[in-house]
């Protein structure tokens, strides 16, 4: 909502309030003030001027060589205008200007004379459409002065945004009821209070649906002339931004800006049958040709205002073509009226159309308001636009409520806002905005709010009202009384905090990407047609193509992410991200969503770190798997007893990931399922979202990872005895597996074997061909005594011939 | 003998005043105070004096010893102190850089929500969280907004189906907790929200932490109190702060929460529209016909509720300008905060 501090004192004087004051107070009783800003300010360099002399330009028919008084020089000007002539005040725009379309004003040469200037049409200062000439203003301006000033608009331009249960404040009258409260000065309204006597001789009403139409009101405006408005009119309807077009539509705008209700002007000999209809569509009406001569599809549930045989508008929306006010009109139907919110919603909605007049309908206008407001505009109409007025015209009511007494409790308006109050203070308050109070008992007050006050339906709106009106600021602050209580953690927030905080400290950076994504992100990572992610839950509107669906999975977005950093020349990338994906359910159902723990790490081991203590040596598989390691032992959920819930095993048959290297790619699996996988990003992905580089990841369900039991804290005494020592080279075929080694150590039942590492793998020229040499440190203890080498000796011994059969190997020599 | 000792005791002291560092200062130790050295070879005439003067050179030798040893202590002092204070004299060059660990940081919008949640939890309030796809019932009709009712337009929503979609805010937890727990409620429930608006201030995605109190008795000055604590441990300040009328359909009164601000400290800037204010909490007492909804007594009960964006408050405690920059992952961005 936009309006004018001049127009505003129209109805209010505000007193010594500054502009700023004015807006500070309107934002504190909750009208919030988006800007002040000075009208046009583009014209601020313009000046009036007077043109001296005019004489033909030597060089060209059309062209006149003028001399103009700026008030402070003398200038030549060309200038084409055909209704420059000796004597004209004129808008002047000096040499440097730049003009609301964004030309520069240079001083050049025209066919040969050069001209200091321009002599400016009301178009080119974007004040109307009219380009017929230069602008021609009132011989008694005076030349030399401002131009914004010798037409009255040094004004300042408030927005305020509205919120929308304030539809009585879409209005200036509607804001200066507000200003009134505040300075206590009183409104005038042109019109205070208006009559209709009825009257069938013109034409007739009918509303079919009390309920879309409560109120119907119109008059018949006889012998109006079709013509440019007054340049006040002209003025007010720019300053808030709207375009002038004719006297009668621009009092149809100027009205509603000022009251708040939409009006709409019919030409009434396009009317047939002496009649308007407010009804529904009947069953051969499927389309209707509005004013800006859109033909649109009518639904069965848009209200219509019809003639005795068609539409001629949809109601409170827009006006059709078919009864439109043109240069030729001279009779003027006039309609002021109350649609039903929701209707007029639904189909400015379905239209696409949304109007000044559409916005006011679908928040409520003022019942009580339709005759005053059509008063006001047929004095104008008869005014500004000659036309007579015609005695009586239609008036129906049918469908407006009768206004509803409210009551407001003392006491309870005190204990909701924690303050003190009695009848007094809020009679006072609420009086003030045109409520009218009585006591109903000793705690009670009936309030009759005024009808344009449409969103005042119960006693927390009065409630509000008086909390408002008291200041929220004086209001005092206390502290609630609450009971003690100890409410639960949600664990799996707390291991997302914790897990979060241990990758961060461990060199991982965490990313939040968009929810939504494109889904090409399934055919990049080369998923199967049947995998179940490709089942995606779809947007209906989304913004663009790149955020059309929910995220089936974590991984992708990490994949740009990555590719983008390396764009920006950071190589070494370690980023992780704890999000949902979604998985649809039926049409009208919730997807389940699941959350993901993903990690990717790509570039090098060291990150940004000095190269003086660290190499520059690239991540590989091992970092990714020990930060996985890390995590499920800080979970205690491997390594901390004897059954780990996770195991983290080589892929049987198909289980490495489309997107995974098979030849570098592990499964964490647990009683509950798997838990996701550690892998190398298959290259063949990387080149889909251009990452040059080697990317690894981990993936994890990190739903099924919380759900899962973490070893209990048990404690083990400290070993009293000294352990032994043994190293072991194995020489064994380049298939062996490390880890099933150490499996195999592990469950041999070989005597006081307390742990064992592997220390080397080995791989070369001076081994036989075929074999790799893998040396692993066994470490032996007894809990009751300290071991002898001749102790060990023989339990060594068997584990060796253990190992060497198992893997075909032998002990590796020297 | 004794000529020798005082003539021995003047050189030795200006020859440990000319020492400068620390081979110097053994080389004087060798040279006087050593088994072999010239202190030691007079102590060897001590044998050949008078009996009578023994006891006296004798007093006299071992008083110039202490005084040097105890002089030489004091210069070895000082010279150590020179040395690691300079770093000179040593193999170790300390300006070298540190052997740091690698480090990462969270996203600053988990940071924030952190600080959010946790001032929040101090005062008693529990978390919870909820699902990203909404009914339309939470986001809407519990609220208080039925269909058709202009104040979606404040929401510009993202449907997956004519019932379900993307939460406009995260109040709908509101009506999932109130309907399945009793009062004395106090909860914040923090997550991602979306609304399909794009522009440097606006991403489709974001985060809010919703939260509200309901109890016997709760009033629009516990609101005030308790959102202003909020506010000044947020900002670790002094601000101050205003509370300002708005309209939400499941509050009412309802409050925006504005500070000075932190920018221009109120005077007037961009980031505040020269209005010297900047909102950050959007509040109001629980409307009754929400608590009707979820079959509480608006008689017996009261309550506060309260929003706020994640990313504005992040924008307004560091400074960044351009809201964009969340959703990159860019590590030059993340690595700042």
């Amino acid at each position: 909502m936009k309006f004018s501090i001049s127009w505003l004192q129209e109805y209010v004087d505000t007193g010594d309030l500054t502009p700023e004051a004015l807006a500070e107070h309107l934002t504190m009783l909750g009208l919030e003030v988006d800007s002040v800003d000075p009208l046009f300010p583009e014209l601020k360099n313009l000046v009036t001027a007077k043109v001296i002399k005019v004489e033909s330009h030597p060089n060209a028919d059309k062209l006149h060589l003028c001399e103009v008084d700026t008030g402070e020089e003398v200038l030549t000007i060309v200038c084409g205008a055909p209704n420059v002539r000796e004597g004209l005040i004129t808008a002047f725009a000096p040499v440097g200007t730049i003009m609301p379309d964004g030309t520069k004003i240079k001083a050049s040469k025209v066919r040969g004379i050069k001209s200091f200037g321009m002599l400016c049409s009301e178009r080119e200062l974007g004040l109307s459409e009219s380009h017929e000439g230069i602008m021609d203003l009132p011989a008694d301006i005076k030349h030399g002065q401002p131009l914004l000033t010798a037409l009255g608009m040094d004004d300042l331009v408030v927005e305020v945004d509205l919120t929308p249960n304030r539809p009585d404040c879409a209005s200036v009258i509607g804001i200066a009821r507000e200003v009134s409260g505040v300075t206590r000065n009183p409104l005038t309204r042109p019109v205070e209070n208006a009559h209709l006597e009825h009257s069938a001789e013109y034409f007739r009403v009918d509303v079919e649906n009390n309920e879309l139409c409560p109120r119907y009101s119109a008059k018949l405006i006889k012998n109006v002339t079709i013509q440019q408005s007054p340049w006040w009119l002209r003025k007010r309807l720019l300053s808030v931004g709207l375009r002038p077009i004719n006297n009668v539509v621009d009092i149809t705008n100027f009205v509603m800006m000022e009251y708040g209700q939409p009006l709409h002007a019919f030409d009434y000999d396009k009317l047939a049958g002496q009649q308007i209809m407010v009804r529904n569509p009947r069953n051969n009406e499927k389309s209707f040709t509005t004013l800006d001569g859109e033909k649109r599809d009518i639904d069965p549930d848009m209200l219509l205002i019809c003639d005795a045989e068609k539409p001629v508008a949809v109601a409170g929306v827009m006006g059709g073509l078919n009864s439109e006010v043109t240069s030729e009109t001279t009779d003027i139907l006039l309609e002021s009226a109350c649609f039903n919110p929701i209707s007029i919603r639904k189909t400015a909605r379905k239209l696409n159309l949304g109007s000044e007049a559409s916005y006011r309908f679908e928040r409520g206008v003022d019942p009580g308001g339709c005759l005053i407001v059509l008063e006001r505009a047929a004095q104008l109409l008869c005014e500004i636009a000659g036309g007579e007025t015609t005695v009586g015209g239609a008036d129906y009511y049918g469908g407006v409520r009768p206004l509803n007494s409210q009551t407001i409790r003392i006491s309870r308006t005190a204990a909701l806002l924690g303050i003190d109050l009695d009848y007094n203070i809020i009679a006072d308050h609420l009086t003030s905005i045109g409520m009218r109070c009585k006591p109903k008992n000793d705690d009670t007050l009936w309030v009759n709010p005024p009808t344009f006050r449409v969103d005042i339906e119960r006693e927390a709106d009065l409630v509000e009202e008086v909390a408002r009106l008291v200041g929220y600021n004086n209001i005092p602050t206390s502290l609630p009384t609450v009971h003690l209580s100890y409410p639960d953690k949600d664990p799996k927030r707390e291991l997302r905090a914790r897990i979060s905080n241990l990758l961060a400290d461990t060199g991982f950076t965490e990313a939040i990407n968009y929810s939504f994504v494109t889904e090409k992100h399934l055919d990049m990572m080369q998923l199967a047609d049947d995998d179940s992610r490709r089942n995606q839950v779809q947007l209906l509107n989304p913004l663009s193509e790149e955020q059309s669906v929910m995220r089936s999975m974590q991984l992708p977005g990490l994949l740009e992410n990555l590719k983008r950093n390396n764009n920006f020349q950071k190589s070494a990338v370690k980023l992780f991200e704890v999000g949902k994906v979604f998985t649809p359910q039926g049409e009208n159902e919730q997807p389940v969503e699941k959350d993901r723990l993903t990690c990717i790490l790509s570039g090098r081991r060291a990150g940004e770190a000095s190269y003086l203590y660290n190499d520059s040596d690239a991540v590989d598989i091992y970092d990714a798997k020990g930060t996985a390691e890390m995590l499920l032992e800080t979970l205690r959920l491997q390594g901390c007893s004897k059954d780990d819930a996770v195991t983290i095993r080589l892929p049987e048959n198909d289980e490495a990931e489309t997107y995974s290297d098979a030849s570098q790619c592990l499964i964490l699996d647990s009683a509950k399922g798997i838990v996701g996988q550690i892998a190398k990003l298959e290259e063949s992905v990387a080149k889909q979202f251009g990452i040059k580089q080697d990317a690894y990841f981990i993936d994890l369900d990190f739903d099924l990872l919380c759900s899962l039991k973490a070893a209990d804290k048990d404690f083990t005494s400290l070993p009293v005895f000294p352990a032994i020592n043994r190293d072991i080279a194995l020489l064994v075929p380049v298939s062996t597996k490390a880890g099933e080694i150490l499996e195999t150590i592990k469950k041999s039942k070989e005597k006081f074997i307390e742990s064992s590492d592997i220390f080397d793998v080995f791989q070369g020229k001076t081994l036989e061909k075929g074999m790799k040499s893998i040396a692993v440190s066994v470490t032996y203890r007894s809990p009751t005594k300290t071991l002898t080498e001749k102790n060990v000796n023989k339990s060594h011994t068997k584990l060796i011939n253990l190992l060497t059969s198992k893997f075909d190997g032998s002990l590796r020599e020297g | 003998m004794e000529q020798e000792l005082n003539t021995l005791q003047t050189l030795a002291k200006d020859e440990l005043n000319a020492v400068t560092d620390s081979a110097q200062l053994e080389d004087f130790r060798i040279r006087f105070l050593g088994r072999k050295g010239e202190f030691s070879s007079i102590m060897k005439g001590l044998g050949k004096v008078p009996k009578e003067d023994k006891p006296r050179l004798g007093q006299l030798a071992n008083n110039i010893k202490k005084e040097l040893e105890s002089l030489f202590d004091k210069k070895k002092i000082s010279l150590n102190a020179d040395s690691s204070a300079s770093g000179n004299g040593s193999s170790i060059d300390l300006t070298l850089p540190g052997r740091k660990p690698e480090t990462g940081k969270l996203h600053p919008v988990t940071q924030i929500m952190n600080e959010v949640c946790a001032i929040f939890e101090s005062l008693g309030f529990s978390v919870a969280e909820g699902p990203d796809v909404e009914h339309d019932h939470y986001n809407f009709e519990a609220l208080n907004i039925p269909a058709h009712h202009p104040a979606r337009d404040m929401h510009d929503t993202f449907y997956v189906s004519d019932s379900i979609l993307l939460r406009t805010h995260t109040s709908p937890m509101q009506a999932r907790i109130m309907e399945t727990q009793q009062p004395p409620l106090r909860v914040i429930a923090p997550g991602k929200v979306y609304r399909c608006d794009s522009d440097i201030t606006h991403t489709p995605m974001f985060h809010q932490v919703e939260g509200f109190l309901v109890d016997k008795n709760v009033s629009f000055a516990d609101l005030k109190g308790v959102l202003t604590i909020f506010t000044q441990k947020m900002f670790d300040k002094k601000l101050e702060l205003r509370f300002r009328p708005s309209f939400f359909p499941f509050t009412e009164p309802s409050a925006e929460v504005d500070i000075a601000c932190v920018m221009c400290n109120g005077k007037g800037c961009r980031v505040c529209k020269q209005t010297g204010w900047l909102e950050i909490l959007g509040s109001g007492m629980i409307d009754p016909e929400v608590f009707k909804k979820v079959g509480y007594n608006p008689e017996v009960y009261s309550g506060f509720a309260f929003g706020l964006g994640i990313e504005r408050i992040a924008m307004l405690k560091y400074g960044i300008d351009d809201i964009r920059l969340y959703y990159e992952n860019d590590l030059r961005f993340l690595s700042q905060f």
